[in-house]
């Protein structure tokens, strides 16, 4: 064997000790078809983590296959998934099985709530029918302890137009930066408004953002 | 060569017609800065545009240490107002020649310690560093006592871990300078919420904070 290849069975030996990771139907579906909304969807989670910081529990509102769940586990110190998927959750399971990170297959809306650091609500609010939109907010807060904060992304409606079919068949309650901002300070005191264009957050001309990302704190009691 | 001016060059006077007379003259330090760095302007722009858009609109503004008063255009676009202090005489009256409006106020004073009124935002870039470590403390306190109750923060400061790299005029004032970690630890005494970004060039992120060149930080939902 030349020397080189023992190096890299070296390195190689080192990535064991977990089982493979899985893609399941709606993340293989990103990479067969869609595959910079993986990039995308990671970025979005690593801005709303790094909102979060370290040593906090995190409440990841519709997580799908987990993927985002597992990045605010590791980066802030423990998550927990919910999705009413059962096959999602089963894929996230069976990829991120460590005691930072758990999943549960329900609907968000009826989990008993606790006195979570932090709430994320990716891609979520935009499938949620308007007369549910209230409730889901106030779960959203009812799940908040009294400095916790909540970071809700969505697209922007002014990007429906680029959307792909499946994309849009979905999209029940689309939101422009300014109705997202103004419906969550009924819920919240402070509320920070980002873009994003692809993977870049950024704080540009809200009508231009493909995407909405809102930070909100000090929960209105 | 013809003496009647070109149609492209009646077409462009009724452009400049259009605008105004907006020149200036700027004061020492920006056109030091413009001559020896002038990149540098689109960096500071986009810190005081990222802390403009985390003020939000329709909020009055406080600026600690506002110099020559760069930044007071893109503070004071969406406020209700603007007040800018800083102990440098000749800055200040830069800042009021160049940025006049009613709804800006320019005031030459030490402000460590003291009390401008209660303001929702309070904005201080580029000053904690060039504030001693015995002073600090007065520094949060000054910050705390001019902001209102659901008043927001905004502080932003070079990386003690891009000192290396900075001008020797910059090396001799920076005589307090932080780490993302410091900045987030002062913050949250005075906060419960602290929000820190990191700016390389003009371009703002969340990225790994040893290797931003500059830090952000806000701060809201004040300690009581």
């Amino acid at each position: 064997m030349a020397p080189d290849q023992s190096q890299w069975d070296d390195v190689t030996e080192m990535m064991d000790g977990g089982p493979d990771v899985n893609l399941g139907k709606y993340i293989g579906y990103w990479f067969e078809n869609t595959p910079r909304r993986a990039l995308f969807s990671t970025s979005y989670y690593k801005f709303a983590a790094k909102m979060i910081g370290h040593g906090k529990r995190v409440l990841d509102a519709g997580c799908n296959e987990g993927l985002g769940t597992w990045i605010l586990a590791s980066e802030c110190g423990s998550a927990k998934g919910i999705d009413q998927d059962g096959d999602a959750i089963q894929t996230a399971r069976s990829n991120w099985n460590d005691p930072r990170v758990e999943f549960h297959e329900g609907d968000f809306l009826q989990l008993p709530p606790e006195q979570w650091d932090a709430v994320v609500s990716l891609d979520v609010i935009e499938h949620i029918l308007q007369e549910n939109v209230d409730q889901f907010w106030r779960r959203i807060v009812d799940n908040l302890s009294h400095d916790g904060i909540a970071i809700i992304g969505a697209p922007s409606l002014e990007g429906q137009i680029y959307a792909s079919e499946v994309s849009k068949a979905g999209h029940v309650n689309l939101y422009t930066a300014e109705r997202l901002e103004k419906e969550m300070r009924t819920y919240f005191t402070h509320v920070f408004l980002f873009g994003a264009n692809d993977e870049i957050v950024h704080t540009g001309f809200p009508p231009m953002s493909h995407y909405l990302l809102v930070v909100g704190c000090k929960k209105r009691v | 060569m013809s003496s009647n001016p070109s149609p492209e060059k009646k077409q462009w006077e009724r452009v400049t017609d259009m605008l105004g007379d907006a020149g200036k003259t700027l004061g020492r330090h920006w056109s030091y800065n413009l001559r020896a760095d002038p990149k540098r302007l689109g960096f500071v722009l986009s810190r005081y545009k990222f802390a403009a858009k985390m003020a939000g609109r329709e909020r009055s503004v406080l600026e600690l240490g506002c110099s020559e008063g760069i930044g007071v255009p893109i503070l004071s676009e969406f406020a209700i107002s603007y007040t800018g202090v800083d102990l440098d005489g000749p800055a200040i009256e830069t800042a009021k020649k160049n940025w006049p409006h009613e709804k800006r106020r320019f005031i030459e004073d030490d402000f460590m310690g003291k009390s401008y009124g209660h303001f929702d935002s309070v904005i201080s870039l580029d000053v904690i560093e060039h504030i001693y470590p015995e002073y600090e403390s007065v520094f949060w306190e000054t910050v705390a006592a001019n902001l209102g109750e659901d008043g927001i923060v905004v502080i932003g400061t070079p990386n003690i871990t891009a000192q290396a790299y900075a001008s020797p005029a910059s090396q001799k004032g920076h005589v307090n300078l932080f780490s993302a970690e410091r900045l987030t630890t002062a913050m949250k005494t005075l906060f419960y919420n602290v929000f820190l970004f990191g700016m390389n060039d003009e371009c703002m992120h969340t990225g790994f904070p040893a290797m931003a060149h500059y830090l952000l930080a806000v701060g809201c939902y004040r300690r009581q």
